[in-house]
């Protein structure tokens, strides 16, 4: 069959399991000793994250002099890092709320994986603001607005204050909301678990769940109305990340432009994020079926056309710096494409805007092995967005005087890979200890769960 | 009062109890009946216990009990303080007995002189509970009025230097190690003594002498020990200027100028600004005729230069020329104004045009150069600069006859020589002596023979010398060939006089007791001349009264007595008295025949002083290591300058190594391409590549001291050397990228005509974005309000806050600014700002706060450069103070940008915001990483300003307008009872800007000059289209040509 019939839905999962092979199927990673490419993976990722930990470690005993952060470029590689992870973690809310409420189903698969890779991503982000601090020791006190005899308080003013509260706000409602949605699955693991601690564990977890009706009526509102809690902080912390850099009044920075690009960049390197490691996990553990094409396919086509929004935005940067007319404006924008940094605007620029476009093409769209690569592409390309708004801009501002070329050091590395270590290390406990896939939401999209004019049937 | 006392007298009487009768007041029935009477007296019999008053303490141990508690609470006490660990080991104490003159919390300041580096600038030592923090210039002193060089200012640095020799060290197989004096006075003395008798030369070297008191102790010196010679050299000085006015005049001491009268200069290579002769003087005076108030008056300075000096950057035309030329120059003038006064011309040289066709100057350059020498007879003159060859200084001492130059000359002062330098033959002499053996000691004195004078004083030729014996501060190249190294006093641990001018003498006077087993200079001498018995620290002290009192007070026919004179004198560190000079202006104008011109032969060299490290005495003085060389930017190094077409041709880049070989000697040198250099000429500084300069200045830069032969023109300049690219690279760090002339970074192209002259075009991002606004005088006087013309205004959305009171705010005057760094240091040395080393400028960390920017326009062959020193611009709408998430950054009611340290967590987002980007961030502990901690010692921790917090790691800062001077006035003026004035308060730039560019103040006081300097057609904001509101006002430098180089004006 190879022409498609679009008065059909396609299916979201397909193998036409019993729920009892759902269960068992997507719990099994849970119940087995992990084989050794499991242990060979863990040890690469925490030892990522020892190298992180060793350049953290350096930095707060000898000064932040150790990066090659300098005087006109004061943020360089941890907040382009901070910005790359929050980035990431957009995708995982948008997933699981926004499509939630757009009852977009392919969704319910790839649901529990993007929301726990949210809260992993945002982990790994809020390491950078406290670090990239030069006393990270009273930072991590003083940008909380605590009472206190000094009369000292926080500056509602500054940015960097919204994004403290933008970002732990987002990171206490996406991990509710993720705890949430794993209320119903504790309870599935509390009912098969067979050791006395498994089980305790799980029955705490699970809040007493015992799947009444009256228990799912319950769920269902409160997630939806989490759902609804959540949308608007998609959208709301890159935004107040941008924020960060639209209120100054630096070259390349104060652009009106940053709220909605950034949230759209978010986006595209969370999905890319996201199919990234999807595909990695429906491999080992033998979700395909799960986790069909046709959802990859879909993500993809959201990474066009959140890619093609974002060379928009490229595009329109540059236009309003020559069309406002204002020297050092214009000036910054020619210099990031044709400056020093111009090998690091093209990277971005290739990565983001021209290799996306493959997935017009339905093949590459729906074939493993190139959308995995361009995925791989995207993620470098948003990276490298964030380091030449951060670092072209500060590195030739308004005084030619003080005009600097930033190197990042062999510590700034260190943190870099330090902190995917962290990242995966998590998503890989993370796989070991908890459903990657949401099985009471998977069960709902199987075949045969929807009340359907011909008994569950779906085919002729 | 009386009524109290009556009262107390009532309370005491009350509790008597009469026993005849009851007390009205009663507390038992016992006292109410007056029964316990007996009771009590019993009690107070036995007031021990039963068998306690058989109780002998005495018998029982020889310890009393009073004894007993006071040994008790002593060793208590030692056991306590030896459990605490109470961080500040008892080091602040109360005075027992206060000195009358000291009040904790209050500086104090004392009048002294610098005479080590034979400056002899006045100077003032400002004092807190007796430790020297800051070096000003002395403003009763009439030749520095108040100012004092980078160096002079830097100079606290050395004192607290952890590196200073702080003991005397003697040789010890082929190691120096530490000794002591009285066996070293011994020894020596011995020495002194043996090589007297046997006829053997004792030889004194030295560096400048400017005291006549040292002096008379030399005198006194070689009466006692009679084949005492005295040799005093420098690797700078004005031998060829002395020589040559001789010649031409045959007086002994060329005359000083009145710059302030002249209103055309003509400087051929002198850098009268920066190192030729007293640059403090020569800037207060050169500036005085570049006042934006009296443009009609405004001097025209044309300089003739083959390198690119500060003083070059500051002139009104620019006449790029090699070293081999600069005789043509002259001659051409001389040709010019003798065969008009039928006076004996100069034959067989170029004429100025063409020179002007050949160095492509500005097309009116040379013309005007002509008609301005010619029409202001009277009011020009040519300065020539101290390193030329004699006969160029004949010819010029000729040509400033002939425009009537003589009336600039002043006649009521020259200068003075307590001793004369030695001539090249004479140094020669000494250099032959000691390597034939002929010198039995050689006493080294504040000099470095083996790096300046590498050739005669080396390690062999030194052996020869059976004593040699080095005095200096700091060990240096000598000293590892020296048998006894003795640690002399810094200037302000010493005692001392100084005479440079006529009628002027000034008096020096320790500020502090020596901090280590150190001697003045003049008292090791002298103590060797009493026999070496009976030393005491003020034996030189007694020995400059005596001779004031004997020789110099006589003189000077004072109606008070002496101890008053003295005392007097002393407290303003300067007397001044009638002296006659004798200053010769008749001209010889055959001196001028015979004098042919020069060829240039491939490459030239010209061998300069460095601005700040000097003849290298200063390479370990991290201030001045830092400071970034006006021109170049760079820091910690020096660096073959040479121009972009040379560089072209040489194909080599910033950075490539380059071998330069002349006359046989061959150094490979870094290369800085320096715009405006003139073609195949390579600029070197002298001083750099010490070997023996302690943590700091070892390895710094490259040393070409091995170049000073006597086959160059002078000294310091040489013709026919060879370059090739060595293939090798180097890390020069500058505290400015080196793009700025970079085709690509100018925004329009520079325009050409057909002779290659640059007629437009060039316009930079200084000039596009108003960091940089200039204009001609010419254009000034037609129309004062040129540059308001296209002023736009800008508007804020919400209210400014109003300053109703105070406003601080700052003025500087970019005609007067000539960039010479003086300011940077004061504000390093007042506002305890680290030093960071090579690699952390490399970074672009360095911490100053106060920066002198640089900016060219025009061609890279031949730019204009504008200076800017660019400090925290306190703006009312600051853009930093909003960002910042902890409020560590606010903003005073009187106008502050403040930071506090101690709430600021380091997210360096303000630095980010701030457009002018002078915030700095302590991305270390700097003075720990700096040359492992060198700076982090006991010594350079008593020289903080205690004002001033010592920022952590981690914390941003910045000029913060010297907010403890503003606090100091405020109590001061509450104290007298009267309110603040603006002009209470100077900043230490301000303090020690020589030109007096800045101006600091009141903005609110309408009367105010800083008010005045806000409001002119010439004041302008920087980025003031930002709407940051900026309150430091730069006033608009004007230019006295015909052009700007590039399109006259930016419209």
């Amino acid at each position: 069959m190879s022409t498609i019939d679009y008065t059909k839905n396609e299916v979201n999962v397909k193998g036409n399991r019993s729920l009892k092979e759902i269960d068992d199927l997507i719990i099994a990673p849970l119940d087995r000793i992990p084989n050794m490419k499991f242990f060979i993976a863990i040890g690469i990722t925490s030892t990522m994250l020892l190298i992180g930990a060793i350049g953290i470690a350096l930095s707060f005993y000898y000064g932040t002099g150790l990066w090659g952060n300098n005087n006109p470029v004061g943020w360089a590689m941890p907040i382009v890092n901070f910005v790359f992870w929050v980035g990431i973690g957009h995708a995982g809310t948008l997933i699981s709320a926004i499509l939630f409420l757009l009852r977009q189903r392919w969704r319910n698969g790839i649901a529990r994986f993007a929301e726990a890779m949210t809260i992993f991503a945002v982990i790994t982000a809020l390491i950078f603001p406290i670090i990239h601090t030069g006393r990270p020791w009273v930072a991590a006190v003083y940008l909380l607005p605590y009472p206190n005899q000094h009369g000292l308080w926080v500056n509602f003013n500054s940015p960097l204050l919204w994004d403290v509260f933008a970002v732990s706000t987002y990171f206490t409602v996406s991990l509710v909301f993720w705890y949430v949605g794993l209320i119903p699955d504790f309870a599935v693991l509390r009912d098969r678990a067979t050791g006395r601690i498994k089980k305790v564990i799980y029955s705490i977890f699970s809040l007493g769940w015992r799947f009444s009706n009256r228990h799912w009526q319950h769920y269902e509102m409160t997630y939806l109305i989490l759902a609804g809690l959540a949308t608007p902080l998609v959208l709301s912390v890159h935004t107040i990340v941008s924020f960060d850099f639209a209120v100054s009044i630096l070259p390349g920075w104060h652009t009106t432009i940053f709220p909605p690009y950034f949230v759209a960049g978010a986006i595209f390197s969370g999905f890319a994020m996201v199919q990234n490691s999807l595909i990695v996990i429906r491999k080992v553990f033998d979700m395909d079926d799960l986790i069909p094409i046709k959802t990859l396919e879909t993500m993809n086509k959201i990474i066009l056309l959140t890619g093609t929004m974002v060379g928009y935005a490229y595009s329109m940067e540059f236009f309003i710096a020559w069309y406002s007319g204002s020297q050092p404006e214009y000036f910054t924008f020619v210099n990031r494409a044709f400056g020093p940094y111009s090998w690091a605007y093209w990277t971005m620029f290739s990565c983001n805007v021209f290799i996306p476009q493959l997935f017009w093409i339905r093949k590459i769209r729906t074939s493993i092995v190139p959308m995995f690569i361009i995925a791989i592409f995207v993620n470098v390309g948003m990276w490298f967005e964030r380091f030449v708004i951060v670092v072209t801009s500060l590195s030739r501002d308004f005084l030619p005087s003080s005009w600097a070329y930033y190197r990042p050091t062999i510590t700034d590395f260190a943190i870099l890979i330090g902190s995917f270590g962290l990242f995966f290390t998590l998503t890989l406990l993370f796989t070991r200890f908890l459903p990657s896939i949401a099985i009471a939401e998977i069960k709902a999209v199987s075949e045969g769960a929807q009340p359907s004019h011909h008994g569950g049937e779906d085919h002729e | 009062m009386n009524n109290s006392v009556d009262k107390n007298k009532n309370q005491i009487d009350l509790p008597v109890v009469k026993s005849e009768s009851k007390p009205s007041h009663w507390r038992s029935l016992d006292e109410y009946n007056n029964t316990s009477t007996d009771n009590q007296l019993k009690v107070k019999a036995n007031e021990f216990a039963e068998g306690a008053e058989n109780f002998d303490i005495g018998s029982k141990s020889k310890v009393s009990r009073r004894k007993f508690m006071a040994l008790m609470s002593a060793s208590s006490a030692m056991v306590m303080a030896a459990c605490t660990d109470y961080r500040d080991k008892g080091e602040i104490v109360p005075y027992a007995v206060k000195p009358e003159e000291v009040i904790p919390g209050i500086a104090n300041f004392y009048a002294s002189t610098l005479t080590s580096d034979g400056s002899g600038q006045g100077i003032l030592v400002k004092a807190r509970e007796g430790r020297p923090i800051l070096i000003e210039g002395n403003p009763q002193h009439p030749i520095s009025k108040g100012k004092l060089d980078a160096n002079g200012i830097a100079r606290i640095l050395d004192m607290y230097d952890p590196g200073r020799l702080q003991r005397p060290r003697k040789i010890q197989g082929s190691k120096l190690v530490d000794s002591d004096w009285k066996v070293i006075d011994k020894e020596i003395i011995q020495s002194l003594n043996s090589a007297s008798s046997s006829g053997k030369e004792i030889a004194i070297f030295t560096g400048k002498i400017v005291s006549p008191t040292y002096a008379k102790l030399i005198e006194d010196f070689k009466v006692k020990y009679p084949t005492t010679k005295v040799y005093s050299y420098e690797l700078f000085n004005d031998n060829n200027k002395q020589i040559a006015w001789k010649k031409s005049t045959g007086g002994n001491n060329y005359p000083l100028i009145d710059l302030d009268k002249a209103a055309v200069i003509l400087s051929i290579d002198s850098d009268f600004l920066g190192t030729d002769g007293n640059v403090n003087e020569n800037i207060r005076q050169f500036t005085t005729n570049r006042d934006f108030e009296n443009p009609t008056s405004y001097s025209r300075f044309y300089q003739v230069e083959g390198s690119y000096t500060l003083t070059g950057s500051n002139s009104d035309y620019r006449l790029r020329l090699t070293p081999e030329n600069y005789l043509d120059v002259v001659a051409s003038l001389v040709n010019h104004f003798a065969s008009k006064q039928g006076k004996p011309t100069m034959s067989g040289f170029k004429s100025l045009e063409s020179l002007a066709k050949e160095n492509k100057w500005k097309h009116e350059a040379a013309s005007k150069l002509l008609s301005d020498l010619e029409s202001n007879r009277g009011k020009a003159i040519v300065i020539g600069g101290k390193q030329l060859p004699v006969d160029l200084h004949v010819a010029i001492n000729y040509l400033n006859d002939l425009i009537g130059a003589s009336e600039l000359y002043r006649k009521s002062e020259s200068n003075f020589n307590a001793v004369s330098l030695s001539s090249d033959d004479e140094i020669a002499t000494l250099a032959n002596n000691v390597k034939s053996g002929n010198v039995g000691v050689l006493i080294n004195i504040d000099i470095n023979p083996t790096y300046h004078l590498p050739y005669h004083f080396t390690a062999d030729n030194l052996k020869k010398v059976k004593t040699v014996v080095s005095l200096s501060e700091f060990e240096n190249e000598t000293s590892n060939n020296s048998n006894y190294v003795l640690g002399i006093n810094h200037d302000i641990e010493s005692w001392g006089d100084a005479k440079i001018r006529t009628g002027v003498i000034s008096t020096q006077q320790p500020v502090i007791a020596p901090l280590y087993d150190t001697r003045q200079r003049e008292a090791i001498l002298l103590n060797w001349m009493n026999g070496g018995e009976n030393y005491s620290e003020d034996i030189y002290h007694k020995y400059l009264q005596s001779n004031w009192e004997t020789n110099i007070y006589p003189s000077l026919n004072r109606s008070v007595p002496f101890k008053e004179f003295w005392f007097a004198t002393l407290h303003d560190g300067v007397t001044t008295f009638n002296e006659t000079s004798i200053v010769s202006t008749e001209v010889n104008s055959s001196s001028v025949s015979g004098i042919k011109p020069t060829n240039k032969s491939n490459y030239s060299v010209i061998l300069q002083e460095n601005y700040f490290i000097r003849d290298g005495r200063y390479a370990g003085n991290g201030f001045l290591q830092e400071s970034a060389h006006p021109i170049t930017k760079i820091t910690w190094d020096n660096c073959a300058m040479i121009s972009p077409a040379t560089a072209k041709e040489l194909n080599v880049e910033i950075g490539d190594m380059i071998e330069v070989a002349l006359n046989g000697k061959a150094i490979d040198l870094p290369v800085l391409i320096q715009p405006g250099m003139a073609e195949k000429v390579i600029a070197v500084d002298l001083g750099y590549g010490r070997t023996n300069s302690g943590a700091i200045g070892n390895g710094v830069g490259f040393d070409v001291t091995p170049f000073m032969t006597s086959k160059g023109l002078s000294k310091w300049i040489y013709t026919g050397a060879t370059v090739k690219p060595t293939g090798n690279k180097y890390e020069l760090v500058a505290t400015q990228e080196h793009h700025a002339l970079d085709d690509e970074f100018l925004i329009t192209e520079v325009r050409k005509n057909a002779e290659g002259e640059v007629t437009g075009g060039g316009e930079t991002f200084a000039r596009a974005r108003s960091i940089i606004q200039e204009t001609t005088v010419a254009n000034y006087i037609k129309n004062p309000k040129i540059l308001k013309e296209h002023e736009h205004d800008v508007f804020s959305i919400t209210k400014d806050f109003e300053y109703n009171n105070m406003k601080w705010a700052m003025s500087i005057d970019m005609n007067k600014c000539i960039g010479c760094n003086a300011c940077s240091i004061a504000c390093y040395v007042e506002n305890n700002i680290p030093v960071v080393g090579k690699e952390e400028v490399g970074v672009g960390r360095e911490m100053g706060w106060i920066r002198i920017d640089r900016y060219f326009e025009g061609s890279p062959e031949d730019p204009i450069m504008s200076n800017q020193p660019m400090l925290c611009q306190h703006c009312d709408n600051a853009p930093c103070e909003n960002v910042c998430p902890v409020v560590a950054t606010t903003h005073s009611k009187d106008g502050l940008n403040q930071m506090v340290y101690n709430r600021c967590v380091g997210t360096r987002y303000c630095g980010n915001n701030c457009p002018y980007k002078v915030r700095r961030f302590n991305f270390f502990d700097f003075r720990d990483n700096l040359a492992n901690g060198h700076y982090k010692t006991e010594s350079t921790k008593i020289m903080m300003n205690p004002e001033v917090t010592i920022r952590a790691r981690g914390v941003m800062e910045k000029c913060t307008f010297c907010v403890q001077r503003i606090s100091q006035a405020r109590q001061n003026a509450k104290e007298d009872g009267r309110t603040l004035k603006g002009s209470d308060v100077t900043t230490a730039c301000q303090d020690a800007c020589p030109a007096n560019a800045i101006e600091f103040g009141n903005a609110n006081d309408k009367d105010s000059r800083v008010a005045m300097m806000r409001e002119h057609n010439l004041g302008y904001h920087v980025l003031d289209y930002l709407n940051v509101k900026p309150n430091v006002t730069y006033l608009a430098k004007l230019r006295n040509s015909d052009s700007l180089g590039v399109k006259s004006e930016h419209h």
